[in-house]
């Protein structure tokens, strides 16, 4: 019956000669692994064109969704991760698995008559994968796939004559945006494919036509493609497909942060194997001769060779050449691939640029998948109005000259300055801010005003001040005599009057460590009644801070005190008045030497740096920056 | 019932001789007489092993493509795996400004004092936090439902869409009627079914008791075409 019915279809489309055509291609000399490279291509482009086009279900080309879309697929829908990770890796395995095809081609001589055309259609279809790995990197929109693909447009660009119009129509315009993504996309699952299909089989066919280029006639009796080579095509297959199966499994495909147009990526690299490109192009020689010529003229007359070997090698040491050039080749590429890869590892800035984005990705993976999940205009503005963050980059940028963050940068780098001739990690000239509003800064402030002050003195307007200059000086000035008075403060009768003044400051401030409120009443009455033991009773802070003890109000200039207003110290409130002016007259009026930076941030900046600052954010598992403070050089101070 | 036409049959065809399966490829090929494995033994030996490549071939051949076909297709499937879409998963909705209980009553922007007694139904919109895949949308528009104020002064609502084929069921004066433009399903004002076409009455939803003057509406969408009323 079934017999009968494929007799049936047979006789109407001629099927089993197909089949018969496709299984029994004679292999002289026998099956041989040597032969496997050209049927584990076919195999990985099938296994993109699967997960590509359910990808493509998902998948949302424009600016605001698709980071979106792509981070949906990978986080929420059933399998995403695995399909993703399939199509992300195999990508990567098709590469590879073509430098190995083309070498071994090449090695092997397949390219010489008559076989010249199916070279040259190889060839093609490299140019074609390669075209489809740089347009996939960018889909995702991500700052990675992003800042990479801006270069590749950028090197299009470059092209003699027809560059910016060619960039132009690329990128859907004159920068990118939705129709950057809409064209790639295109390019990406259509024309690309499309022609990937197309030529591949015309490889197949003129493959087919000339037969197989046997290495060793005599290496085995000759057998058919079906099973014998199937077979071991077939292991082949299975064992690329287990290579990206494991790593989509235990590694991941990687979704960076969403692109940031306003925030450059400065561990922007290329897809690995373009890295020898990248390192190429640093070559100051290279530069030298100008983009064009290093990015499009040189790789165009390497390709051009390549597409001359059939014709070189008829001559007499044309194949030897040939080889030698592949060789040379290859181990160039391999050498700048190396290259880069140790350049980059050894290269301080372009691990904390990766550490930094691997921080946001987990970051924005939080953000994204909170309550609320991703407002309409895209998931970057989630990132751009996290104060957790925004808060370090903003320190960084606008404190880190003068302060510190637990002895970093706030972005987790440490601060360099030129000092006696030499680069070294720079000294502080303004309190490291790490521990602001904790029971240790309170505590430090009490009671040991001149150590916890002494940054200060780094500051060039301390070296630069003369006797009589009304300066805030960490040594002079009646805080430093209170707070250094150590047989009163630190006497055994005040311990305990110290520990409740802390609790109440930090209260005050409310938000760092668990607040002893048994503590806070006594510490209160102490701030504004003195009621201390010994010689410092009766000296309260209220003395000089007359409004400390209350929530924090701004006070007209002319009701300052000469101290600086303490109501609600270290608050946010407080914080952002501080920051916003510190040199008004509650504040520390003419003594002050700090920027005022309600005139150098805009309001939503510093909303975001002091809601970091006092931990006013949505919980984060990303760990905090460790603390970096280099060996002698900590809260040291110029001799 | 299938024509019995001979097979285009390689073998005979061909005059490459290329041949069909391994029993021939053995006796045809070249090195059939190079081999020295004349005696049968040898010969089943080699029959067999060819079907175990053959076997092997195939079922690798299998595994490999069904791999990422499999993967693909369980992640197509995704939307039948997931919760039915949730139109605020939390239930409250507090943060967006959409008055929402725990059961899912929303309060609607009309009283009950402003509906006529006994008069015509009104139209309003109700709006609630929608999610959409990855997206939230605060308090946004996500139904309507007809209102109407009874003689007895108890407020019913009903949602608009049409339990047919899921068109708007639109009110009509002149009949006294509520009716679908789409494939002309007709309901009286009490929601009854008024012809044969719609297959059950009008989706009538449930409004909260003791609420004063505020109406509060459990909105729900449900199945069309089907007899039953079964939300969706």
């Amino acid at each position: 019956m079934i017999r009968n019915l494929l007799s049936w279809l047979d006789d109407r489309t001629g099927y089993r000669e197909i089949l018969h055509e496709a299984l029994f291609e004679r292999v002289p000399g026998g099956a041989r692994w040597r032969y496997v490279w050209g049927s584990t291509l076919v195999f990985t482009f099938s296994v993109q064109v699967i997960t590509g086009l359910f990808l493509w279900t998902a998948y949302s080309s424009s600016a605001q969704t698709a980071w979106e879309s792509v981070y949906y697929i990978q986080n929420e829908m059933t399998f995403g991760w695995l399909v993703r990770g399939l199509h992300h890796f195999t990508a990567q395995a098709m590469v590879i698995l073509m430098a190995i095809h083309l070498v071994q081609v090449i090695i092997d001589g397949a390219y010489k008559a008559p076989r010249e055309v199916n070279f040259w259609l190889g060839l093609i279809l490299m140019q074609i994968v390669l075209g489809l790995s740089l347009t996939g990197y960018l889909l995702p929109w991500d700052q990675k796939g992003y800042y990479a693909t801006k270069v590749a447009t950028k090197i299009m660009g470059a092209t003699p004559i027809i560059g910016v119009q060619l960039q132009q129509l690329v990128q859907g315009g004159s920068e990118y945006g939705h129709h950057t993504l809409t064209r790639f996309f295109a390019m990406h699952a259509g024309l690309l494919p499309g022609a990937l299909i197309a030529f591949l089989g015309l490889h197949i066919y003129v493959f087919r036509r000339h037969g197989l280029t046997v290495k060793d006639p005599n290496h085995a009796p000759d057998t058919m493609f079906w099973p014998d080579q199937v077979l071991k095509d077939g292991v082949a297959c299975l064992a690329v497909l287990a290579l990206v199966l494991g790593l989509a499994i235990w590694k991941g495909a990687e979704l960076s942060p969403p692109a940031n147009p306003s925030e450059s990526y400065a561990a922007a690299r290329p897809e690995w194997y373009f890295l020898f490109l990248f390192r190429f192009l640093k070559f100051e020689f290279i530069e030298h001769f100008g983009l064009a010529f290093g990015a499009i003229y040189l790789p165009g007359l390497i390709m051009l060779m390549i597409g001359a070997m059939p014709l070189i090698g008829r001559t007499a040491r044309g194949h030897r050449f040939n080889v030698n050039f592949t060789w040379a080749l290859s181990i160039g590429i391999g050498v700048l691939t190396l290259m880069a890869f140790s350049e980059d590892g050894s290269d301080e800035a372009h691990q904390a640029a990766i550490h930094e984005a691997h921080r946001d990705a987990i970051r924005i993976q939080e953000l994204a998948g909170g309550p609320n999940k991703i407002p309409v205009s895209g998931a970057v503005t989630l990132l751009r109005e996290d104060p957790f963050t925004q808060g370090p980059r903003l320190f960084a940028k606008h404190c880190s000259s003068c302060h510190q963050y637990n002895g970093h940068n706030g972005r987790g780098r440490l601060v360099y300055e030129t000092r006696d001739g030499k680069q070294q990690v720079a000294l502080p000239t303004a309190l490291d801010l790490g521990n602001f509003g904790s029971s240790e800064w309170m505590r430090a402030v009490v009671v040991d005003y001149s150590k916890h002050f002494a940054p200060l003195k780094n500051a060039p307007w301390f070296k630069a001040a003369k006797p009589d200059d009304e300066i805030l000086d960490p040594d002079e000035s009646e805080m430093a005599d209170w707070s250094g008075d150590a047989e009163s403060l630190r006497s055994d009768e005040n311990k305990q009057n110290v520990e409740a003044l802390v609790a109440f400051l930090v209260a005050s401030a409310g938000y760092k460590d668990p607040p002893k409120n048994n503590l806070v009443a006594r510490g209160q009455r102490l701030a504004v009644d003195g009621d201390w033991a010994g010689a410092i009773n009766g000296t309260s802070c209220a003395d000089c801070h007359s409004t400390i003890g209350q929530a924090f109000t701004p006070v007209a200039d002319d009701d300052a005190d000469e101290a600086p207003n303490l109501s609600g110290y270290g608050s946010a409130a407080w914080l952002k008045d501080f920051i916003s002016n510190p040199g008004a007259a509650q504040h520390y009026g003419s003594k002050n030497q700090m920027p005022a930076y309600g005139k150098r941030m805009t309001s939503e900046e510093l909303e975001l740096l002091v809601r970091w600052l006092v931990g006013d954010y949505t919980p984060t598992l990303v760990e905090p920056y460790e603390e970096r403070r280099a060996p002698g050089t900590a809260a040291s101070v110029a001799k | 019932m299938f024509d019995e036409t001979p097979l285009i049959d390689g073998a005979g065809s061909e005059p490459e001789e290329e041949p069909r399966d391994e029993e021939t490829l053995e006796e045809n090929s070249d090195e059939a007489e190079m081999m020295p494995e004349s005696d049968e033994v040898a010969h089943e030996d080699r029959s067999r092993r060819d079907f175990m490549t053959q076997i092997l071939a195939g079922s690798i051949g299998a595994i490999v493509g069904l791999v990422p076909f499999v993967a693909g297709l369980v992640f197509f499937l995704d939307p039948l795996f997931r919760e039915k879409r949730a139109v605020d998963e939390e239930g409250t909705g507090s943060q967006s400004g959409v008055a929402k209980d725990s059961q899912g009553y929303i309060k609607l922007p009309v009283t009950r004092s402003a509906l006529p007694i006994g008069g015509s139904p009104q139209l309003v919109t109700i709006k609630d936090d929608l999610v959409d895949a990855w997206n939230k949308f605060p308090n946004v528009p996500i139904g309507t439902v007809w209102l109407r104020r009874l003689a007895s002064g108890e407020v019913i609502a009903f949602n608009t869409i049409c339990p047919h084929l899921g068109c708007s069921v639109e009110y009509r004066g002149s009949q006294q009627d509520f009716y679908c433009p789409c494939h002309l399903s007709a309901f009286k004002l009490d929601g009854q079914k008024n012809n044969p076409i719609p297959p059950r009455d009008m989706d009538r939803l449930e409004i909260k008791a003791d609420t004063g003057d505020e109406i509060w509406v459990q909105f729900r969408n449900f199945r069309g075409g089907i007899s039953e009323k079964v939300a969706t």
